[in-house]
């Protein structure tokens, strides 16, 4: 005997981050979803985002984090409302997790909320977590084939920050066929590239971060 | 104010290491339920569609699922995976695009602007059993 069923296994995910989105929009909040690899440069990304917006800008921080909460040790000087998962080996956020750690902020006193997802370039790409979109960050240490090898975030993400660009001379990191396989997955993606250490391209993340919180 | 907080899921559900285990539990609730549903006393097959753009590994997930459905009525249920390739359609002019080797770009009118018709589904199809 067959029984049909016809149904998104992701199904109580995809409702709750729809539930997540509503309230955001109602609220007036940007929540913007960060995927990367371990190591590409998040929390930096966060740390000096932080510094240009905090006076601007009400955010808050969701970090995932599969043990530890170092990561928002790091953030905690900036005195903004920071929320740790401990996804205890999980190596993606889905979005109850998310809604629970929502209940604990003020949402009527936030302009922007970042996530810093659980360094891992799979699996959080079919997780939707009712952000407003995805950003994915890669680094030139991890070598030029991200884009080719990760198609399905590079398609869903808006932006893409290209980090550690500082360091391509000292790599095999091929720039062009980087770009070329990008463009070829999605040719309208907005991308910075950016040494989030010594600073080189950052005013033009922090520009357009700073457009897309006022819209 | 400073408000450092920490959320535990330990213990929730069995420890998840990869995407395929989560999806597996998800999968082994849905098909838990529907059987019961259909009052079946065992499960034997359980067929699944999946897009080619969600990356899945097959042995992974059934390996997964064999762990979620261990001494249940799914026990030793084979699961039966469809691999749906990527379709999607050209906002500008509305044509069908074939993507291969991650070429998303209109054939037709060259735009970059398109939309998925298929190939991100974790779709459950249905399930056999008696």
């Amino acid at each position: 005997m067959e029984i049909k069923i016809m149904k998104n296994i992701l199904n109580r995910n995809q409702n709750k981050a729809d539930e997540v989105r509503d309230l955001l929009e109602s609220k007036k909040v940007l929540m913007v979803n960060i995927i990367s690899s371990p190591g590409s440069g998040k929390t930096t990304l966060l740390e000096k985002t932080c510094e240009a917006l905090v006076s601007n800008y009400k955010i808050g921080i969701i970090e995932g984090d599969i043990t530890t909460d170092r990561d928002a040790r790091r953030l905690q000087k900036y005195e903004i409302p920071i929320i740790v998962i401990n996804t205890e080996g999980g190596c993606h956020l889905d979005s109850h997790s998310i809604s629970k750690a929502l209940e604990s902020f003020d949402l009527d006193n936030l302009d922007v909320i970042f996530i810093e997802n659980v360094g891992n370039l799979i699996c959080p790409s079919s997780f939707d977590l009712g952000e407003a979109f995805k950003l994915a960050l890669v680094s030139t240490a991890e070598g030029d084939d991200k884009p080719a090898k990760y198609p399905l975030l590079f398609r869903e993400a808006k932006a893409i920050i290209l980090n550690k660009i500082d360091l391509i001379p000292y790599s095999n990191f091929n720039y062009q066929s980087f770009t070329n396989d990008l463009r070829r997955i999605n040719g309208g993606i907005i991308k910075f590239d950016v040494s989030c250490t010594k600073g080189n391209g950052m005013n033009k993340w922090f520009e357009w971060i700073s457009e897309q919180i006022k819209k | 104010m400073t408000c450092l907080q920490v959320y535990s899921f330990r213990g929730s559900v069995k420890e998840i290491i990869m995407h395929e285990l989560k999806i597996a539990a998800d999968l082994s609730a849905i098909v838990l339920e529907a059987a019961k549903k259909g009052k079946l006393t065992r499960v034997t097959k359980v067929n699944v569609i999946f897009g080619q753009m969600v990356q899945i590994v097959p042995d992974i997930f059934r390996f997964a699922f064999s762990e979620t459905v261990r001494d249940s009525i799914a026990e030793n249920a084979e699961i039966e995976i469809e691999v749906l390739p990527i379709k999607m359609k050209c906002v500008k002019c509305n044509s069908e695009v074939q993507v291969s080797d991650n070429e998303f770009r209109c054939n037709v009118c060259g735009s970059t602007e398109l939309e998925f018709i298929q190939g991100k589904e974790l779709f459950v199809n249905s399930i056999e059993g008696e």
